[in-house]
């Protein structure tokens, strides 16, 4: 079976400026993998290429085995690839619902999508008509995990998803994901910066410092989170 | 090289002599064309030079203007009226000049104040410039009898010339115009307004007042466009509404769009071209026309935003390059950089300096002093407010509440270049340069607070402060000084940037990471060198920085900024032996399961 | 009275004509100059429908059809290889009304035509005898803002376009295709702009440059809106307001610049415009 996704020698950036260079990895069906770095690293640019916003200037891009070629990012997110992005990532204006349903290609799958987000965050069904804009920064976190799952994606790209959350809330998200993922074998990528939430989560991890992939490995054992600390000298 | 820097050197030679040839044209064209054309030309050529006002505004300075009809119109109507109603005798012609140059200049300042207002978006001044003519024409209509209303006046006396005459006042008129603007553009201050297109912040950053540039140019604009304006009307003995109004102005900017806007002659023969043939093909084929005309003009912007004139330009323009490149190399002299006194005053001091959107704060009560001669780091997470902070110490109008004062100045609501008055030099994060510009011409840009720029010239040499002389030699930039920026890598540009904020020779350099998208030897010249701006030159240096090995090697202080608000603020032990720190960029003591 | 009624009546046809430039401008961030070309596309087609016979609702559809249709072919060819370069926009577009008019008078001929009114006559309102034709104009105003509310609130397709107003790149990102959502904006903007030109013709006549002068009225009131539709409404109200007062008690062509002075100044004041924070 193909990879969820595979990256091979990818280079990209902005304009003429190269951020990521040789990037190689690939993630399993089913597999969460966390990609760490401090900011300016070169992590945005790298979802941002997968999605296709920004052109390949090298290297090759598979999603579930079929190459990325140039397609418009909308094309891409309709093949399952649900992308959350680390700013401006919701409709402050829009209400609830109306983020939700934004995520459905079609609409009447809208009440199955409500009920497998309502077990995870019962909240959420309950304030379909309020507006996104009014919920509280953990609460907004929530819901945009909820969209993410709204369309049963089969791959997830989460930037930085727990940045700013209280530890409780980061637990929860954790524990969402890790449920998701042996429930309907979604494959999961997390950008993180948080190394206790990303190495608890991910079954691998790599490392990605001024934009090029310095380790990569399976995540689990201990003593990693400090090892990976001093990779990265906080 | 004694001719140098002479008015008459080199290469300016082709200019000259293609100015001759044009007066030795017109001086003969009379007697070898037909009286019909003679007559149109003399149209076109002052139709032309208000074009040419069109170039200069839009092409080179990037401002979309409707309005130059409105001050051709100004000038018509000024001799139309004062020969119409008090007939005409030389007292009242130069009278009437005055009149149309001296209401011209007012009201262009009065829409030159409303449209470049500080902070005025290019879509508002648009705006102002289209309704201005809208304004004037109005103003016509209501006039009743004393202004002709829609019919206009017509058959008024005026000054006793021959069509030829006419022919060569208008024709000359016009070559001394181009003459003139040409040399104009091609000077130091003539690459301001290419800077002013490119990246009107940049130039806001570097000490220039950008509205007050675009003020003047509105007026000066004005004059010509009048001048023109009135000798149409003298000529023509005739003067319409339509000459003041919206329809012509967005004529001009057509003819400047097909001829090549930037150019200078790409405008002025489009526009002799396209009314020439216009008045030709009129008499068969009007509307068939004026359609290939407006088809050709939407081609032209959307496939070849640069108009026709390059096409036919690049390869004399390349060789003229080549050729001032050969002759007139600009020299780097290198002047020893300000070391700054020692003085009781804070460089930096802000005292409850909020900053929100609506209900989001981004900073909140932020107090402290920075004294010359302190290397500090500003470090923190994504979002934490950094560059929001330099911001507000950059800019007068950016903060919600608190006060800023730099070097003991309170910047009150004060707008970027009267900071950089007061002795900031601010870094953007993304390279922030002039893409059209070679590196020799952003560095002169940046002097330009320092040096006032030439007017007809280019200077020879470009005077720089020592630490930007070093900026440039240290990362290849001494190599590649005509090189546009557009076509330096990243790095360049980020060097760049840097030797253009030192060559304002600040007393507050605020950098947002500067070392981003550089390679490790020229991470260690920039360390250097704002050490030594800081120990030696006692500059006040405040850096946002990510890269936290280069943080521990150069700075004397550390604030860390947490969602807003300064948590720590000591030296480069303190805070990276800091157990917040820590916890701040790792995420959580607590771990997944509830264990502790 | 009548001058109030003038006012309501003056504010509903500004709207009439302003909206589909407000659903451009709101999408897709640029101001279509081609907006007065459309105006009176939507007036000669008027025409030709009532030469040859149609009644009355298959004019107005033939009017928003052939703006819908050419609006199609001019975003895809001249408005989004543009999106880049918004005030080279306003020029293309203002070429292409140039180009509009210049096509409809080589063939319909540059004379100004009359299309005869569907409803003449006035009728009696507060003791005030009033054009029936301009009552009805007030009617159209409140449906074509009903028809875009529900449009836009209720419809899949008008929550995309909300979304793409918001943010177009999170919008991509969640798979809604932009630049369809763009595509129909802009025709159905060109649409309402033919429907405009239909439905004012019999106000006055049909010319080949008849759009010009609403085209920068409904620019102005554009630009002092921002994107609701609500704040549209009450700067017609104002700001048409002040025209027709202007023009009564003062000088009637002062009044037709009063829209575009005012607007002006407004936005120096406040860059805003009527919208709310």
């Amino acid at each position: 079976m193909s990879p969820a996704l595979q990256l091979t020698d990818v280079r990209s950036g902005y304009d003429q400026a190269v951020v990521i260079r040789d990037v190689k990895f690939e993630i399993q069906p089913g597999e969460i993998f966390a990609i760490l770095g401090k900011n300016g690293m070169g992590k945005s640019t790298l979802l941002k290429t997968i999605m296709g916003f920004l052109p390949l200037k090298a290297g090759e891009v598979h999603i579930f085995g079929a190459p990325l070629g140039d397609q418009p990012p909308y094309l891409v997110a309709r093949k399952g690839i649900a992308y959350t992005p680390q700013d401006q990532a919701l409709f402050q204006d829009l209400t609830v619902g109306e983020n939700l349903r934004l995520a459905l290609r079609d609409e009447g799958l809208m009440q199955s999508g409500l009920d497998r987000i309502g077990e995870f965050f019962p909240f959420i069904p309950q304030r379909l008509q309020q507006r996104a804009g009014t919920l509280s920064g953990g609460e907004q976190k929530m819901l945009l995990i909820a969209r993410a799952l709204m369309g049963k994606p089969r791959l997830m790209l989460i930037d930085e998803i727990s940045e700013g959350v209280q530890p409780s809330l980061i637990d929860k998200l954790a524990k969402v994901l890790l449920e998701e993922r042996d429930r309907s074998g979604t494959s999961i990528l997390i950008i993180e910066q948080n190394l206790k939430f990303a190495l608890a989560v991910a079954d691998r991890y790599a490392v990605l410092k001024l934009g090029e992939i310095v380790v990569q490995g399976d995540a689990g054992s201990s003593g990693l989170e400090l090892a990976i600390a001093s990779q990265l000298s906080v | 090289m004694n001719n140098s820097n002479s008015f008459f050197r080199d290469d300016r030679k082709s200019l000259f002599i293609a100015t001759a040839m044009a007066i030795i044209l017109v001086g003969v064209a009379p007697y070898f064309l037909d009286a019909y054309l003679v007559n149109v030309l003399i149209r076109a050529f002052l139709y032309a030079a208000v074009a040419l006002t069109v170039d200069i505004l839009w092409g080179y300075t990037g401002i979309l203007t409707f309005g130059q009809s409105a001050f051709f119109g100004i000038g018509a109507y000024s001799a139309g009226l004062i020969f119409t109603h008090m007939g005409f005798s030389t007292a009242n012609a130069i009278v009437a000049i005055a009149v149309g140059v001296g209401v011209a200049v007012a009201v262009a300042g009065i829409v030159g104040s409303l449209a470049f207002y500080h902070g005025a978006s290019n879509l508002y001044g648009s705006v102002v410039t289209l309704v201005l003519p809208i304004i004037v024409t109005q103003i016509i209509f209501s006039g009743g009898n004393f202004t002709g209303s829609s019919s206009g006046l017509s058959a008024f006396q005026s000054f006793d010339f021959s069509m030829e005459l006419w022919f060569w006042i208008s024709g000359l008129f016009l070559i001394l115009l181009t003459f003139s603007t040409w040399i104009f553009v091609r000077s130091d201050a003539g690459s301001v307004l290419v800077a002013i297109r490119e990246n009107e912040s940049r130039c806001e950053y570097l000490g220039i007042n950008v509205s007050y540039v675009k003020i003047c140019l509105l007026m000066s604009s004005a004059v010509i466009a009048a001048i023109a304006g009135y000798a149409f009307a003298s000529a023509q003995m005739v003067v319409a509404p339509e000459y003041a109004g919206f329809v012509f102005g967005t004529e001009l900017l057509t003819w400047v769009a097909l001829g090549g806007r930037g150019t200078l002659i790409g405008p002025v023969i489009g526009t002799l071209g396209i009314d020439v043939s216009t008045s030709y093909l009129s008499g068969n084929l009007p509307f068939v026309w004026k359609l290939i005309l407006g088809i050709i003009f939407v081609l032209v912007i959307v496939a070849m935003p640069r108009g026709m004139a390059p096409l036919f330009m690049r390869r004399s323009r390349r060789a003229q390059g080549d050729l001032m490149d050969k002759k007139n190399p600009v020299r780097i002299d290198r002047v020893a950089s300000t070391v700054f006194e020692d003085s009781k005053v804070n460089a930096i001091e802000l005292r409850g300096v909020r900053k929100h959107f609506g209900s989001l704060k981004v900073l909140e009560d932020i107090t402290l002093n920075v004294r010359p001669g302190e290397l500090v780091s500003l470090v923190g997470p994504n979002g934490a407010g950094k560059t929001t902070l330099i911001r507000c110490i950059s800019d007068g109008n950016e903060r919600s509440s608190g006060s800023v004062l730099i070097n003991g100045h309170d910047i009150g609501n004060r707008p970027p270049y009267e900071c950089v008055a007061f002795g900031i030099g601010r870094k953007f994060q993304m390279a922030n340069t002039f893409e059209a510009l070679t590196v020799v011409e952003s560095l002169r840009i940046a002097r330009t607070r320092l040096h006032r720029p030439s007017f007809a010239d280019r200077a020879e040499f470009l005077e720089l402060p020592d630490a930007a002389a070093k900026v440039i030699v240290a990362t290849g930039l001494d190599k590649e000084l005509d090189t546009e920026t557009r076509n330096l890598s990243h790095g360049q540009k980020q060097a760049l940037e840097l030797a253009m904020v030192l060559a304002l020779e600040p007393s507050v350099l605020l950098l947002d990471e500067p070392t981003a998208g550089l390679t490790s030897l020229e991470r260690n010249v920039i360390g250097q060198i704002l050490t030594e701006l800081a120990t030696v030159h006692r500059l006040c240096v405040v850096l946002v920085e990510h890269d936290l090995d280069f943080v521990r090697q150069i700075s004397s202080r550390v604030i860390v900024l947490h969602q807003g608000k300064i948590v720590l603020d000591g030296t480069v032990e303190q805070v990276v032996e800091s157990e917040l720190v820590r916890t701040i960029y790792s995420g959580g003591a607590q771990s997944i399961g509830g264990h502790s | 009275m009548s001058i109030l009624l003038d006012i309501l009546t003056t504010a509903a046809i500004l709207y009439v004509v302003a909206a589909g430039l407000m659903i451009i401008f709101g999408v897709m961030k640029i101001i279509n100059f081609a907006h007065g070309g459309f105006l009176t596309v939507g007036g000669y087609s008027t025409l030709i429908g009532t030469m040859i016979g149609l009644n009355v609702w298959s004019v107005l559809l033939m009017a928003f059809g052939t703006g819908f249709f050419f609006g199609l072919l001019i975003e895809r060819f001249v408005v989004r290889p543009l999106y880049s370069r918004p005030l080279d926009a306003i020029l293309a577009t203002w070429g292409l009304g140039i180009i509009l008019g210049q096509v409809i008078t080589i063939v319909f001929g540059r004379e100004v035509q009359v299309v005869p009114s569907p409803i003449s006559g006035a009728s009696e309102l507060f003791g005030v005898s009033y054009s029936q034709y301009r009552l009805i104009l007030v009617i159209a105003a409140l449906i074509i803002a009903g028809g875009l509310t529900l449009l836009l609130g209720k419809t899949r397709l008008g929550l995309e376009t909300r979304a793409v107003i918001m943010n177009e790149t999170l919008a991509r990102a969640l798979g809604i295709n932009s630049s369809l959502v763009r595509l129909i904006t802009f025709s159905l903007g060109a649409a309402l702009a033919s429907l405009a030109g239909a439905l004012i013709t019999p106000l006055s006549s049909v010319d080949p440059n008849m759009g010009v002068p609403w085209l920068i009225n409904a620019f102005m009131l554009v630009m002092v809106s921002g994107v609701s539709f609500m704040s549209l409404a009450i700067a017609c109200l104002v700001l048409g307001g002040a025209q027709v007062l202007v023009s009564t008690y003062a000088n009637p062509v002062l009044g037709g610049m009063t829209i575009a002075v005012l607007a002006a100044l407004m936005l120096r004041l406040r860059p805003k415009g009527f919208a709310r924070e």
